[in-house]
């Protein structure tokens, strides 16, 4: 059975620890340049902290995570790679960068509405030694290339190479948890198979509190997020009202 | 035939055009952008046999339990370990990057006296000279290890004095020790039975306790409920990510929480919403709404909304006593759902901001965090893993970073659950390193070394016949046949655990603390080294989850 791979984050329970940005950089050996800035900087997972508007009492805060959305349908930046450096993997449905293609155009960039994707500017360095503190199950990515969340991928090949070890066919999805979903300390994110109706996950996705950012644009995003707050919710859509969660976040963060 | 000058163009213009349309330069760009991924100067991970060994993070008192990924010997990722019964697979966002401090540019590498590199050796010396001088002052910041021990029979030893760093948790706890006679060491909050929590600018959902222990109570009891079973009430300035995700924030001035609790205390006990536990406060009503901002009648909803589903606890994000008075009054001190006794023991412990007595030599623990500097004319010799720069110590003595010897990690803070964990070294360090204890045992043979202590301890539970060592299941103690086993199981990341915190002890307030309207709450979480994890720095400076003022360390 094919799968659709994907996940739905509760915002009402993100405390905005990080914790998931931290699990995710170290699991994919983002180096840590003193050179690079909010603007060109490696974040494939980066939690935004955006408000009601209110002021004093009135105002509510929610975090939220922002990552790859993983898109089903017309994959904006599928369509414009010139080199065929991205791709929807059709047995699991993730969105895959493949850097040894990748020209480093930026045209993805441009074309992700949910500015997800990060363009490495130099080539990537540690402090002396510190490469041996690098994931050896994920390569390093060089300069000139766009990169962004593919579900830690690494960790899928892990829990197939244990599968095939065992003799099946389909892992077992206990192997198979991205760093994110691993790390966050209130269960915030679940992660699962929405193909899969008996999935947790995608019993989630279809709650009537779960939503998608800019669904209108139809590209069927595979990231969903939850919320009992109205508001919550409103800021998915920016369409001719109030400003979406990605310009209201970017606007909190200058 | 004569090629003219314009010939040359056209041709070299219909080349050029021509050359587009062949695979040539797209090719050459392909392979390019292939050939550039491997220049010899692009890092790249170790390589060798991987495993995943169980552990606890020793890098604050707090001890989450780790799983860590190890190539060749050097630990290469980090992740939660789901059966530590208070973690509970947590971790704080620094631990997801602890294994790069080992690494990291600030990394202390040599002995250094003053500005000039120096030797263990001469080290040793100076401090040996000391010692024979006049006494010494030992001050630490995890107390209760196998090392505190050394630490401590040294300074008894010395006629010194043994000095304690305690975290703002646990200094939230010691106005009880007055009032009960129970040592605040053996204090702790149960937060699983208590139904209201009302913190006055604790952190409880950053950083505060061991980071597992409350936020995942706090997701399965209260996340996303209009009515939750755990009522989290948040009294604080700012809309902090605590008051962004409690149930009730209400915004006090910074300063005004003793009056603010003894407001709260006064309804309490006027309109009789709780047994009468303890003395009415002097400040009124009135005096407390403006010392809060806050009018009486709001004063009066809060205390009502406290009473309303209870066992209640107020937690205050340091040493508050008015804040601990008013736990008395709502008679959640000794009682389920409130502060509870975690152990029997007894230890009693001398704060270092206390008035240090004179000594020739101050020995600093590298578990004292950074930022403390004490007060004193004597000798400092301080052990640090990391250089935060302006020690203000005459030597810096490089300590073992993570992972890098064996610690044991006594009881955290906060829980109500006796633990015990051993952390041993599962990686060397890159340079010669001792630990404080190391130290002192290497200069006076003598002294029982932290690994015997700890095998020691091993054998009381063995002894003892109480609690379980947890794993993925959970096996009693006395199902063990030798304490070689309990040890062993320890150093594999299993964790002892006792029985659940001791209600039922007496705290008696005669009158009600002092309040001083200009106290100010200092809410900071311990983290002992003066770096961060360098993702971590990244991190925070490309997101704006943090503000500049939390990055002081970074």
């Amino acid at each position: 059975m094919k799968a659709r791979y994907g996940m739905v984050i509760d915002l009402d329970r993100c405390t905005g620890c990080g914790s998931c940005m931290m699990a995710c950089a170290a699991e994919n050996n983002v180096p840590s340049l003193p050179q690079a800035s909010a603007r060109t900087g490696l974040t494939p997972m980066l939690v935004r902290r955006v408000s009601n508007g209110g002021e004093g009492t009135a105002r509510r805060e929610v975090f939220i995570p922002i990552m790859c959305m993983h898109c089903e349908h017309d994959t904006p930046c599928v369509k414009v790679c010139p080199q065929q450096a991205v791709e929807v993997d059709k047995a699991t449905g993730i969105v895959m960068q493949m850097p040894q293609r990748c020209l480093g155009c930026r045209y993805c960039m441009t074309a992700c509405p949910y500015h997800a994707r990060y363009f490495n500017w130099w080539d990537p360095s540690w402090p002396t030694g510190m490469e041996k503190s690098l994931n050896p199950g994920v390569a390093v990515r060089m300069r000139g290339v766009v990169e962004k969340c593919n579900l830690c991928h690494a960790r899928l090949h892990s829990a197939q190479a244990k599968a095939a070890a065992a003799g099946r066919r389909e892992i077992d999805s206990a192997d198979y948890v991205p760093a994110c979903v691993e790390s966050c300390p209130t269960a915030a994110i679940r992660f699962g198979n929405l193909a899969d109706q008996n999935d947790p996950a995608a019993q989630e996705a279809r709650s009537p509190e779960a939503f998608r950012l800019l669904a209108r644009i139809g590209t069927e995003p595979k990231v969903y997020y939850k919320s009992k707050e109205a508001w919550v919710r409103a800021l998915a859509e920016s369409n001719s009202g109030p400003p979406s969660v990605i310009e209201r976040a970017e606007a909190h963060n200058g | 035939m004569k090629i003219s000058r314009r010939d040359l163009l056209v041709w070299s213009a219909g080349a050029a055009a021509g050359l587009i349309v062949t695979p040539v330069p797209w090719k050459l760009l392909d392979d390019t952008s292939i050939w550039s991924q491997n220049w010899p100067w692009i890092p790249q991970p170790v390589r060798g046999p991987i495993e995943v060994k169980q552990t606890s993070c020793t890098l604050c008192p707090k001890g989450c339990g780790m799983k860590v990924k190890m190539a060749a010997g050097w630990p290469v990722g980090v992740a939660g370990l789901g059966s530590h019964p208070i973690s509970r697979g947590a971790l704080c966002p620094l631990g997801f990057g602890v294994h790069q401090l080992n690494w990291h540019p600030q990394r202390l590498r040599f002995v250094r006296h003053g500005s000039q590199i120096s030797s263990w050796n001469d080290a040793g010396a100076a401090f040996a000279k000391a010692c024979n001088e006049g006494p010494v002052v030992v001050i630490e910041g995890y107390p209760g290890r196998a090392a505190s021990s050394v630490l401590e029979t040294f300074s008894q030893k010395q006629n010194g004095s043994y000095r304690v760093v305690l975290g703002s948790e646990t200094r939230a706890l010691e106005a009880y020790e007055a009032w009960s006679g129970v040592p605040t060491s053996s204090l702790a909050y149960d937060l699983e039975s208590a139904k209201t929590i009302v913190s006055f600018g604790a952190p409880l959902l950053d950083g505060w306790g061991t980071p597992g222990q409350f936020t995942r109570l706090w997701a399965e009891r209260a996340a996303g409920k209009t009515n939750p079973q755990l009522r989290l009430i948040q009294l604080e300035a700012t809309l902090s990510r605590t008051a962004a995700r409690a149930w009730q924030w209400t915004s006090i001035p910074v300063g005004s929480e003793s009056g603010l609790a003894a407001g709260v205390a006064r309804v309490l006990l006027e309109e009789r919403l709780v047994a009468a536990h303890g003395p009415m406060p002097s400040l009124t009503l009135a005096e407390a709404a403006a010392q809060t901002g806050l009018s009486t009648e709001v004063l009066r909803d809060l205390a009502r909304t406290i009473a309303s589903q209870t066992p209640a606890v107020a937690i205050a994000s340091d040493d508050n006593p008015a804040v601990a008075a008013l736990n008395v009054v709502l008679g959640s001190v000794g009682a389920r759902g409130g502060i509870v006794r975690r152990s029997k023991r007894t230890q009693h412990y001398i704060s270092a901001d206390a008035e240090l007595p004179s000594a020739r030599a101050l020995l600093v623990d590298a578990s004292v965090p950074w930022d403390f500097v004490p007060k004193t004319n004597a000798e400092v010799f301080r052990f640090a893993a990391w250089d935060g720069g302006s020690s203000k110590a005459d030597w810096l003595l490089p300590s073992p970073g993570f992972l890098e010897e064996t610690n044991d990690i006594p009881s955290t803070p906060t829980s109500a659950i006796e633990t015990y964990a051993v952390s041993p070294a599962l990686t060397k360090a890159p340079h010669e390193v001792q630990s404080a204890a190391q130290f002192l045992c290497s200069l006076d043979p003598t002294f029982t070394t932290a690994e015997k202590i700890i095998h020691s301890r091993c054998e009381e539970l063995f002894r003892a016949r109480i609690g379980a060592l947890q794993a993925q299941e959970r096996t009693p103690v006395a199902k063990f046949d030798s304490a070689q086993k309990i040890d062993e199981q320890l150093s594999k990341g299993a964790i002892w655990t006792g029985g659940p915190g001791i209600p039922g002890f007496k705290c008696v307030l005669k009158e009600w603390p002092s309040v001083n309207p200009s106290d100010s709450e200092n809410s900071s979480t311990i983290w002992p080294a003066p770096v961060l994890p360098p993702l971590a720095t990244k991190l925070y400076r490309e997101s704006s989850l943090r503000e500049a003022s939390e990055m002081r360390n970074a």
